[in-house]
């Protein structure tokens, strides 16, 4: 086919339109008659004994109609994970016992926000205040209060393990006997909220034995599973609707009471029911990302080549599993993609305490671990006299490389992110040079490197995709995938625009609906490019063929001797012989059966893999992409304030190839904000598990005021052909890593501050100054 | 609290207000805000709903043609005022050049933020054909976006402003 017509362009969004003109239907947006308002009666204490629960004078409050406790529940469990090793071990409302602080106890729906406001208070709750554990640390005493008695242990005979990964390969004490240089660091992320503006809104209706939910969600398909699960009803008995997202980074894929809760409150008034968490709700009792404690112990040659590497990581996971047991499975897989490691041995913990409970969050461990790394690193380079561009090339895994899972690196771009980073930036000419500078306002760089996974196998493991011809000529596309703003629709419309050589004006797409299109994996895995992507190339190469097919029957040709541009096929050696795909659909109408031309596609990553890999033991193959990235940051340091800002970024990355340019440089663009609010801006606050700044005015996500320049460079490791599979890799999450490592790098090239714990605040980097001035080591 | 409140009778007034052109009269509560006016009584959702704590200024309207949040400004207080939201900014099918300089720029990814950023360009170009990047910066500090990182807006604006910005998208 030659030349591309849609693949690597940046066309618009094709859900743009709808969202400036305030069309998109958000679920928020969603209005149906009779509606009643729902809302959550949480618990005030981190860990009590729920003594007596009274409901009578919430019931009796006129407007009121219905009123939940975990009784009225199936009493059906749910977690983010569901294996025989990792049971659910959360029911939807809280059953005898408290474990966190805004934990949901019942639930109202009424007639209006007032009654269901009153009606909570009229709900009695006696508690019995039990003692409650906050520090990772203290829990895994054996003495430690019992966050969950009745459940199996981990590892006996600590108290609050969740989940425990252990792996590694080779012998590391042999490897550390043969290093020349070792190093021991501790490093720890803090507690930070995803940052999705739309508020979690539900609105359910439950209407001739079936029920309909409009939720904020990554992947309608998961949601619909989890809901039908805890409500015990067949899957084809809930239909999760389409609706805009606003915003999600890891925040909206759990299933969470409130939506439980607005079905459930609807089967009883079998009116629609609607639940939004309100910003207060969403700070102080919903799911945020995980603060890890990771100690790395390092062991290298003289040149910087890594011998040995023994890590631990221990997650704050809060009050339940949440995907605390993946975090700690992931911190080792972001640990091993980029650099070779002969020997590891890695332990990673998910431990209860009274916090809320913990959800995936944009880069799932890889801001964290790779931060810790990247800066570990970067302290041997310099205390072996190797530069930073140096040890990382000395260290990168080449293409074609098998990681020690048996998974392979493929044309991994790895060396090539480095040399451009550190050409494109002059790193090498600026490096350094900060610390030296006389002037109080200080600048200076770093870099960081990180690798992604691009999809796994998680439930629904794979997605479908199907095209269908218009009596016009136009295809119409069902695709389960749910854009998030990432811009998946406009993806697949280039797709199967390419495909069939259409206008992608005229491809017209229907997605996310679990009743009306077809399974898919969602927004959640960093898969949907590659995933659905592939899934809606072939379904689209489907129906090419079943074009070219009718048309070399119409002209009597081999259809070696047809050719397709601009939704016309024609025989390349008789120019008269040709028709448009409404010629021929019409032709086919009219002479033959007529049958609607449809097309299929499906696509599952490792085709030939049973599920995901062990979370705790890493066995078995995690991915078949991995996308790389080196990252770079020129920070400015006010030493006299402490005051530090990202003032540029570049990312080099291998995302494959882009299928549209511009919407991964959004996604760039995104994340290095997204990185500069957990290095300097953000933190929630919490005090005995209550959050202390439960707003966006104490909450300081980044404004415009502190947006970076933001540079970036792909370096296109794989191609698009027409009619074959195709490799993108990852580009929506892992981003947030690498930049995060370089910022902590520039902040130490700044100043000689060694930051080993985020966020890096003023008081933080003050003190790191001082001290150096005090051991006369830094400039005052 | 909310008992002795719910008993007391609070008395409805009817107020006129102006919703891009259209002039409606409607009956409010003291304590009802114009977010609400908007998407509940009028079903102009195109309105967003974020934190109602006055912060993220996904609410943003232009009363009088001036940007407030309308989770915290008082319906009562339009009353004979004219409301502009983002419903009323295309003429027809042909957007306004900040609509359209959004879509080209790619500074919309959820688009939850987006009416609320539409109405604060929309109000800043109208005073200021042709704004320095500090009075974009300025103009828009009050909208939050997490999906963009900003760089993406500032150059929409800048191209709406017609600063010699191209569009990146097609």
């Amino acid at each position: 086919m030659g030349e591309l017509s849609y693949i690597g362009k940046s066309f618009r969004r094709k859900d743009g339109p709808d969202k400036v003109t305030g069309r998109a239907m958000y679920s928020q947006d969603v209005k149906l008659p009779g509606t009643l308002i729902g809302r959550i009666l949480r618990s005030p204490h981190p860990h009590a004994r729920i003594l007596r629960i009274d409901t009578s004078k919430a019931r009796a409050l006129p407007g009121v109609k219905a009123v939940i406790t975990v009784d009225d529940t199936k009493g059906i469990k749910h977690g983010f994970v569901e294996t025989p090793r990792y049971p659910p071990d959360q029911e939807v409302l809280a059953r005898g016992r408290v474990v966190h602080v805004g934990e949901e106890i019942a639930a109202v729906a009424a007639i209006d926000q007032l009654t269901a406001r009153q009606a909570l208070e009229l709900i009695e709750v006696d508690y019995e205040i039990l003692p409650a554990v906050f520090d990772p640390d203290e829990a895994i005493q054996p003495d430690a209060p019992q966050i969950h008695p009745t459940h199996p242990k981990a590892q006996v005979p600590f108290s609050n393990i969740g989940g425990r990964t252990a792996t590694g390969w080779g012998d590391v004490e042999a490897g550390f006997a043969e290093s020349d240089y070792v190093r021991e660091d501790r490093f720890e992320s803090h507690l930070r909220t995803h940052g999705y503006l739309e508020p979690h809104t539900t609105i359910a209706h439950w209407e001739n034995e079936r029920l309909n939910v409009w939720t904020s969600s990554m992947g309608t398909f998961i949601k619909r599973a989890k809901l039908a699960k805890t409500l015990d009803l067949p899957y084809s008995a809930v239909r999760v609707h389409k609706a805009y997202v606003g915003g999600t980074f890891g925040g909206k894929i759990d299933l969470y009471s409130h939506e439980y809760c607005a079905a459930r409150l609807s089967m009883i008034t079998r009116r629609p029911v609607r639940i939004v968490a309100t910003r207060e709700d969403i700070f102080a009792a919903y799911r945020h990302g995980q603060p890890l404690a990771m100690e790395i112990k390092t062991g290298v040659k003289k040149d910087g080549t890594i011998v040995a590497q023994q890590i631990r990581v221990i997650n704050n996971s809060g009050a339940y599993r949440g995907s605390g047991v993946v975090v700690i499975f992931l911190a080792w897989g972001f640990t091993m993609i980029p650099y070779r490691i002969p020997n590891l041995k890695y332990e990673g913990l998910s431990v209860y305490t009274n916090y809320t409970v913990r959800a995936p969050q944009r880069g799932h461990g890889c801001p964290q671990i790779r931060f810790a790394i990247e800066s570990q690193l970067d302290r041997i380079a310099e205390d072996l006299g190797i530069d930073p561009v140096t040890i990382r090339l000395r260290n990168a895994r080449k293409p074609w490389e098998e990681l020690p899972n048996g998974d392979n690196v493929h044309e991994a771009g790895l060396i090539d992110c480095i040399k451009v980073a550190a050409e494109k930036s002059d790193f090498l000419g600026k490096y350094g040079k900060g610390r030296k500078a006389a002037s109080t306002i200080r600048r200076g760089i770093g870099m960081g490197v990180s690798g992604y996974f691009g999809g796994s196998l998680i439930y629904p493991n794979g997605s479908g995709v199907i095209v269908k011809m218009n009596d016009d000529g136009t295809p119409t596309v069902l695709t389960g995938g749910i854009d998030v703003g990432q811009g998946s629709e406009t993806v697949i419309s280039q797709i199967v625009a390419e495909e069939l050589a259409v206008n992608i004006d005229d491809v017209k797409i229907i997605s996310s609906d679990t009743d009306t299109t077809p399974q898919d994996i969602g927004a959640w895995i960093s898969g949907m490019t590659y995933v659905t992507g592939n899934a809606a190339r072939q379904a689209a190469g489907n129906v090419r063929q079943q074009l070219l097919d009718l048309a070399a029957l119409r002209f009597n040709v081999d259809i070696k001797h047809l050719g397709i541009k601009d939704r016309v096929i024609f025989n390349r050696n008789d120019p008269g012989q040709r028709m448009t795909y409404r010629e021929i659909i019409a032709h086919s109408i009219a002479t033959r059966r007529g049958d609607t031309i449809i097309g299929e596609g499906f696509w599952r990553t490792m085709r030939d893999e049973p599920t995901h890999p062990s979370l705790a033991t890493t066995k078995g193959r995690w991915s078949e992409n991995y996308a790389y990235s080196c990252q770079v940051a020129e920070v400015e340091v006010d030493i006299e304030s402490g005051e530090a800002r990202l003032i540029k970024a570049l990312t080099v990355h291998d995302c494959g190839f882009p299928i549209n340019p511009a919407l991964v440089k959004g996604q760039i663009d995104g994340q290095v904000s997204m990185a500069l609010g957990h290095a300097f801006l953000e933190e929630v606050l919490t005090k005995n598990g209550y959050t202390l700044n439960p707003t966006w005015l104490d909450y300081r996500m980044p404004t415009i005021h502190e947006m970076a320049a933001s540079d970036d460079a792909d370096v296109i490791t794989e191609q698009y052909v027409v009619g074959k599979p195709y490799r993108t890799k990852e580009v929506g999450e892992g981003l947030v890593s690498g930049i995060l490592a370089a910022i902590a790098n520039a902040v130490y090239d700044a100043t000689g501050v060694r930051l080993t714990s985020t966020p890096f605040t003023p008081e933080k980097i003050l003190k790191g100054v001082r001290k150096l001035a005090r051991e006369g080591k830094g400039r005052q | 609290m909310p008992d002795a409140q719910s008993k007391r009778k609070v008395g409805s007034q009817i107020i006129e207000i102006s919703v891009n052109g259209e002039r409606h009269e409607i009956s409010v509560k003291p304590r009802h805000t114009l977010v609400e006016v908007l998407r509940e009584k009028l079903g102009l959702t195109g309105t967003k709903d974020g934190c109602e704590q006055g912060v993220c200024g996904v609410c943003t309207v232009l009363l009088e043609g001036r940007p407030v949040l309308a989770c915290i400004t008082l319906a009562l207080e339009c009353h004979g005022k004219e409301v502009r939201t983002v419903e009323g900014l295309a003429q027809g099918e042909t957007l306004s050049v900040v609509q359209q300089a959004f879509l080209d720029q790619g500074a919309v990814q959820c688009g939850f933020c987006t009416p609320g950023m539409l109405m604060s360009v929309t109000a800043l170009l109208e005073k200021n054909a042709n704004p320095s990047l500090p009075e974009i910066k300025k103009a828009l500090e009050g909208n939050l976006c997490r999906c963009t990182g900003y760089n993406a807006i500032v150059a929409a604006v800048q191209q709406a402003a017609g600063q010699g910005v191209k569009p990146v998208m097609q």
